[in-house]
């Protein structure tokens, strides 16, 4: 286990350049080459989502309000998000992939990994280079000219998207044996998925600096000094190139967040957004086939304060009714001065009951309206037949994309 | 900032239907004003639901101007929805 792992690289990251403002300039061929950001309420408080590789060349960061980003970058062009537009891509995207191998995991709306052990005989005999131009190639034939990404080869997940990232935009790297202290000793730590602030920190306090100190530390020095688990042992596979990543996330909360469009809406006016985000959940939930038993409801203040609550129910529950009953009790408590809300289900569970209850027929009944709902609503569109509570909340509360979980898509 | 505007006009539309990737091109569309756009490049087509059934939306371009063009594959009726220019 002290050498790299020698197998082939077989695994490939695929990561769509700047995803969302490359799709807009893609669909909009008079964007290109401008500097766009992409939020999701063209307000001046609000927060970039994605920028172009034009706007960040100007100092332009996701995550970046947009009134700091006209300072920065005068011109830059601001478009609300266009979910399906980018949900498109990423079908698309998913289909190209699927062609290469049946070992395809998305791990957000614009990245995914190809994993070709095990793939077909004409798969294999390829080198995984000419497959990586020819996906990019596919990319501009079945989407469109503009469309970019940076591929990663490598033998295991992290190491493919690190070679992902080593040239923006439009890149394809490998990492093998032959050069891994080299792209090591390019990185700073915080290049390394998986190493923010304070992983950084934790490194740091033991003297390692860079990742190439970090390849040449030892087991003990990482699992029992650094980060005092098993966690010290997986870095240490991992930057040899082994597989530590290949596990199957399970979900475990289901939950809706939303920043008030007003500061003084009346306590009424926020609980019908509250109630707004538990039919959102709840319809995710269900998508899912799960139920939960806990609601945690929380707030953040004008004075930037945070507040949460939650409660845990004995039996599960699943229906928007349940989940906004109990969010509006916790609600009670909340502060005054809200800039924020948000509602989360968990200790889910199955959606199907696994034995006898007392009240099995007004379950019963609950689960086959609510099945009801989301049938006519999957049919008519999002959000045809809801409560007259929140009749007034859709111009508000958009459903937005969802970064990290490529569920919901 | 941008210069988006949205519109809900029926407009009159000469498209190619062919072979490969990109089955349906919008080529040229007269609006209700009598303006007729040639379009320069199909930008993306994507589907959108709209109720029951779906409709196909063409982002496309006359190399001036970005436009978005709504295909009804039920009713077979076009409609030019959006327009942006300038950027400046």
């Amino acid at each position: 286990m002290n050498e790299f792992n020698q197998e082939r690289p077989l695994i490939m990251h695929i990561d769509l350049n700047s995803c969302f403002a490359t799709v807009e300039q893609q669909a909009r061929p008079m964007l290109r080459g401008k500097p766009v950001a992409i939020v999701n309420r063209r307000t001046d408080k609000t927060a970039i989502v994605t920028a172009s590789y034009e706007a960040k060349a100007m100092g332009v960061k996701v995550g970046m309000k947009l009134r700091d980003a006209k300072i920065l970058c005068p011109d830059i062009i601001a478009l609300e998000s266009d979910p399906s537009k980018y949900r498109y891509v990423y079908h698309r995207l998913l289909d190209i992939m699927k062609d290469y191998s049946a070992h395809v995991t998305m791990k957000s709306i614009d990245e995914g990994v190809i994993d070709f052990h095990d793939t077909s005989q004409a798969i294999a005999g390829r080198d995984l280079v000419d497959i990586g131009y020819e996906i990019k190639q596919r990319l501009k034939d079945e989407i469109g000219v503009w469309m970019r990404c940076n591929i990663g080869i490598s033998t295991n997940r992290i190491l493919a998207k690190t070679a992902a990232g080593l040239h923006k935009p439009d890149g394809l790297d490998m990492i093998t044996s032959q050069n891994i202290k080299e792209v090591l000793g390019s990185l700073q730590l915080t290049d390394l998925t998986g190493i923010a602030r304070r992983n950084e920190r934790r490194l740091n306090s033991v003297g390692i600096t860079t990742p190439l100190q970090f390849f040449d530390a030892d087991v003990p020095t990482l699992r029992d000094v650094v980060f005092k688990s098993v966690v010290g042992e997986w870095w240490y596979k991992r930057l040899r190139g082994y597989e530590v990543d290949d596990v199957e996330t399970h979900i475990k909360r289901v939950g809706r967040q939303y920043v008030l469009e007003r500061f003084d809406l009346t306590y009424q006016e926020i609980t019908q957004r509250l109630h707004h985000l538990c039919e959102s959940v709840g319809s995710r939930l269900r998508s899912q086939q799960r139920a939960a038993r806990g609601v945690y409801v929380y707030a953040k203040t004008l004075d930037r304060e945070y507040w949460h609550t939650s409660s845990l129910s004995p039996l599960p529950f699943f229906s928007d009714q349940a989940i906004y009953a109990q969010a509006l009790q916790l609600f009670q408590r909340a502060p005054d001065g809200l800039k924020e809300i948000g509602v989360h289900c968990y200790e889910l569970a199955d959606f199907e009951p696994s034995q006898l209850s007392l009240f099995a027929d007004d379950i019963a009944r609950e689960r086959h309206i609510a099945e009801v709902i989301d049938t006519l609503n999957q049919r008519f569109g999002e959000r045809t037949v809801h409560s007259a509570d929140t009749l007034n909340t859709g111009i508000y509360v958009h459903t937005k994309i969802p970064f990290g979980s490529t569920r919901y898509l | 900032m941008n210069d988006e505007t949205f519109l809900n006009e029926t407009v009159e539309v000469i498209a190619l239907f062919k072979a490969g990737h990109h089955p349906c091109q919008p080529v040229r569309f007269k609006r209700p004003n009598g303006k007729e756009v040639s379009v320069t490049e199909l930008g993306l087509r994507h589907p959108l639901p709209n109720g029951l059934k779906t409709v196909h939306a063409f982002d496309v371009t006359d190399g001036g101007t970005d436009y978005r063009l709504i295909f009804d594959s039920e009713r077979l009726t076009w409609r030019l929805t959006m327009e942006a220019d300038h950027y400046e």
